[in-house]
């Protein structure tokens, strides 16, 4: 991976401090343990099977066609939508318009510093972005044409990419732009017998190390109306049992979603009447 | 509950030419820029060119005498057509009055609206709404089966349809080989007594299909039937012809009528055969 | 080149009848060629052939330092080259998209240290680590890459030969490896959890695996469902489409089923391979 020169960046060898301090020297193992307790609650007091909070906002970027802000907890999400446009370098007429995603993590989003540039985690996220809203839009509508979805996670609070699939989808409803559905998206971490919905990022980070033998992270995004899944994905080792039993978790907390993405829309769209 | 899944090992590979058995000796083997002939009573023909006044191959190849004529046929090639044969082709691109066809050779061929029937009888003038409907008679992605009509300077082709036995093709499967192994016979259609028909496209498209009666609708064929399942001993007998006609073409044997079902019935003794 | 209508639903009704174009059943996977040791400079490689695709792997070992986050862990990174010589779609940066999307579904398919223990590949804790780059060649495309990939990349790390360690010296910043001079005494990768992927693809109202060329374009939604174990290590949709959650829960279930086969006959394979029978690309 090219590095930009031109921007000032750390030492390639500098390490985040927290490495150093006392948090660490825990292992991974007893770190786990204090996030659920007995009763099966987290640290910040919700059930394990319970969403945190989301506040959404469209139409936060003026010059953007649509746009939209969210809040899941402490996870803040900017996502907008810009015009329709030709697809360039194309020289084959394709009968489907085509989407483009770009999903980055602002340098200050995680614990670690990001690079300006696209890692290849960020790769992975666009692309699985731009399956999952690829399904939700009317395609065919718009043969020859391209719409640029661009995401930023402001801060990293665990589950971005679902946040970011849902800030998307409603960016899109509110950019005017021919959808099948309203999208949702939700993320569960699995460690052991342990599921948490909608984990938060020490959640998220822990799940993806083998403390038990089953540990896993699912994020699917869902069309409510249709009952379809638009995207799966799944890391980790898990037993399929496991998996089909949080297809139908994840199935449930989205569709409780989408009641507020629709508000959220409705809002944009009276907040534009009123105004002309 | 699937079946075994086969993974060979390569040093278990199985050298499927059969040339190598055959006695016969090998046609000598010309290669690019290799002196056929120094003498000057020979014409130059295909895959050879002039130089010095000597006749040198330009192509890798077997050569062919007809007279005077010299020239070099390439083993792999693309197809070369002639006029009259009989080809398989798939529509590319709808056009003014005519449509695009890749038949497997250098150039894409023609196939013009004046050369095709359309519905409602042979002798019909050919209207601007025909110009208008050509892409519900035929769209891009369709297969056909043609006649060469005519070959220009540029090696390009020119088709038609002007019989009841050509015309778009339906159901069915297509398999793709070398065009220099569809041996020449009197008819490349077939109804193969197994319960099938074929086409033998001669520029190396193999149609395969439920038996054709041309005999009672004669509208030109562009109707597709797409509601018809066919039965599953046909379907059977399809994927069986399918992978014998592959099987033929990877030992490099010529395929005919004859090949085919001799291939075929050697195939029935072997109950599981997957590719 | 796409096909038209009547192809797509003689493929379709195929596919209801279990009677695929090919002969085959919807579970059935078509035969495979598979050589390992193929790539001398490589410390491990296979070649993986199924029926049109061809895919070459070979797997190169360096030294490095760990990531300050995980100082007991060694590195694994994968590459894919599209090559053009596959198809002529490859050409220039088309390819890139390809690539991008393979190299990342092996990598969270490999994230877990269930699948590949990393932490075998520690030399020294927080200063020295084995890496190993796994570069991914497609020679030929024929439809179904992932399955082939994973299985190639499965049998390159079973060849592989990671070299003996005969002493360390530490000085200070300075670490100095001496590796063994015996090339046979090396030691070899446990493989037993590398994931093998399975593509499964949904026509019509049926799914089947292993699909072919012409079976991919008649697809509505494709899942990648890699298994490792007996559990799911990563499963990812291919291409668009949505599916039904039910529908999503059977293609699992035959991706699963299919892949515990296709682990079977894999190990069966590897076990057969005899020392110094390398064919190479001839014959």
């Amino acid at each position: 991976m090219p590095i930009d020169h031109k921007r000032i960046n750390p030492p390639e060898d500098a390490v985040p401090y927290k490495l150093f301090t006392k948090l660490n020297t825990k292992s991974s193992q007893e770190q786990y343990q204090q996030i659920l307790d007995k009763n099966q609650i987290r640290k910040d007091g919700r059930h394990a099977s319970e969403h945190r909070k989301i506040y959404m906002k469209t139409g936060v970027i003026a010059h953007a066609k649509g746009s939209a802000y969210i809040e899941q907890g402490q996870t803040k999400i900017v996502a907008s939508v810009f015009d329709p446009r030709e697809i360039p370098n194309r020289l084959d007429y394709c009968l489907k318009g085509e989407v483009y995603c770009d999903f980055k993590f602002a340098p200050f989003s995680c614990p670690k510093r990001r690079l300006h540039q696209q890692d290849s985690q960020e790769k992975e996220y666009s692309s699985i972005m731009k399956k999952a809203l690829e399904a939700a839009i009317c395609r065919h509508e718009f043969p020859n044409f391209q719409v640029d979805v661009y995401v930023l996670v402001l801060h990293n609070a665990g589950s971005a990419l679902s946040a970011a699939i849902t800030a998307a989808g409603a960016a899109l409803a509110s950019a005017g732009i021919p959808m099948f559905d309203i999208i949702t998206s939700s993320t569960l971490a699995i460690q052991g017998k342990d599921v948490l919905l909608d984990p938060d990022f020490e959640e998220e980070t822990l799940s993806e190390i083998a403390i038990e033998k089953e540990h896993g992270i699912i994020v699917i995004s869902v069309l409510a109306t249709h009952d379809q899944i638009s995207h799966f994905h799944q890391v980790g080792n898990l037993p399929l049992n496991v998996v089909s039993d949080s297809i139908d978790i994840l199935h449930k907390s989205c569709k409780e979603i989408v009641p507020l993405v629709q508000k959220c829309v409705i809002r944009s769209v009276l907040a534009g009447i009123s105004e002309t | 509950m699937s079946r075994k899944i086969y993974i060979r090992l390569a040093t278990d590979r199985v050298n499927t030419s059969v040339a190598i058995e055959g006695l016969r000796a090998y046609p000598s083997i010309y290669t690019p820029g290799q002196i056929i002939t120094n003498q000057n009573e020979f014409m130059r023909g295909h895959g050879t060119y002039e130089d010095n006044g000597l006749l040198k191959a330009s192509v890798a190849g077997v050569q062919e005498k007809v007279n005077n004529l010299i020239s070099v046929r390439p083993l792999k090639s693309r197809y070369n057509g002639e006029v009259g044969d009989v080809v398989v082709g798939r529509i590319t691109e709808v056009q003014q009055k005519r449509w695009k066809v890749n038949t497997n050779s250098r150039l894409d061929s023609i196939l013009p609206l004046s050369s095709v029937n359309l519905p409602g009888g042979e002798l019909r003038r050919r209207s601007v709404e025909d110009e208008h409907m050509m892409r519900n008679y035929l769209q891009e992605g369709d297969l056909i089966s043609a006649e060469v009509k005519n070959v220009y300077s540029d090696g390009s082709l020119s088709l038609h349809t002007r019989s009841l036995k050509y015309g778009k093709l339906g159901q069915g499967i297509m398999v793709k080989v070398f065009p220099s192994l569809i041996k020449r016979s009197k008819t490349h259609f077939h109804n193969l007594p197994i319960g099938i028909s074929l086409i033998l496209g001669t520029n190396g498209f193999i149609w395969i299909c439920p038996i054709i009666n041309n005999t009672e609708e004669s509208v030109g064929g562009f109707v597709q039937n797409l509601e018809e399942v066919v039965p599953e001993i046909t379907r059977a007998t399809m994927s069986r012809t399918r992978n014998c006609i592959l099987a033929l073409a990877q030992s490099k044997m010529m395929l005919f009528d004859t090949s085919i079902l001799f291939a075929y019935e050697e195939s029935k003794s072997i109950t599981y055969q997957n590719y | 080149m796409p096909l038209c209508d009547a192809e797509k639903t003689f493929v379709l009704h195929g596919v209801d009848a279990n009677m695929r174009i090919d002969g085959r059943e919807r579970e059935d996977y078509r035969p495979m060629e598979l050589e390992t040791d193929v790539v001398s400079h490589a410390f491990g490689s296979a070649r993986l052939r199924l029926a049109n695709t061809d895919v070459l792997v070979a797997v190169k070992i360096e030294v490095d330092s760990p990531f300050p986050e995980k100082p007991f862990e060694g590195k694994l990174e994968f590459f894919v080259d599209c090559s053009a010589n596959a198809t002529p779609d490859f050409e220039g940066r088309g390819g890139e998209n390809l690539a991008v999307e393979l190299s990342n579904c092996l990598a969270s398919a490999y994230r877990s240290n269930e699948a590949l223990d990393l932490k075998k590949l520690c030399i020294m804790k927080g200063r020295k680590c084995w890496k190993l780059y796994v570069d991914i060649l497609l020679l030929e495309v024929g439809g179904n890459l992932f399955d082939a990939v994973s299985i190639a990349v499965k049998s390159a790390l079973y060849n592989t030969q990671i070299p003996k360690i005969k002493s360390i010296h530490v000085d200070g910043s300075q670490i100095d490896i001496q590796v063994c001079d015996d090339i046979f005494s090396c030691t070899r990768l446990d493989i037993s959890g590398a994931p093998l992927m399975v593509t499964v693809c949904k026509i019509g109202e049926h799914c089947i695996v292993d699909p072919n060329a012409a079976e991919e374009q008649c697809s509505v939604g494709a899942v990648v469902v890699a298994v490792s174990r007996g559990c799911l290590s990563t499963v990812l949709q291919t291409g668009t489409g949505s599916f039904h959650p039910k529908t999503l829960k059977e293609c699992l279930k035959l991706g699963f089923s299919v892949a515990q086969n296709l682990e079977d006959s894999l190990m069966e394979t590897l076990g057969e391979i005899k020392p110094n029978q390398d064919v190479g690309f001839l014959k």
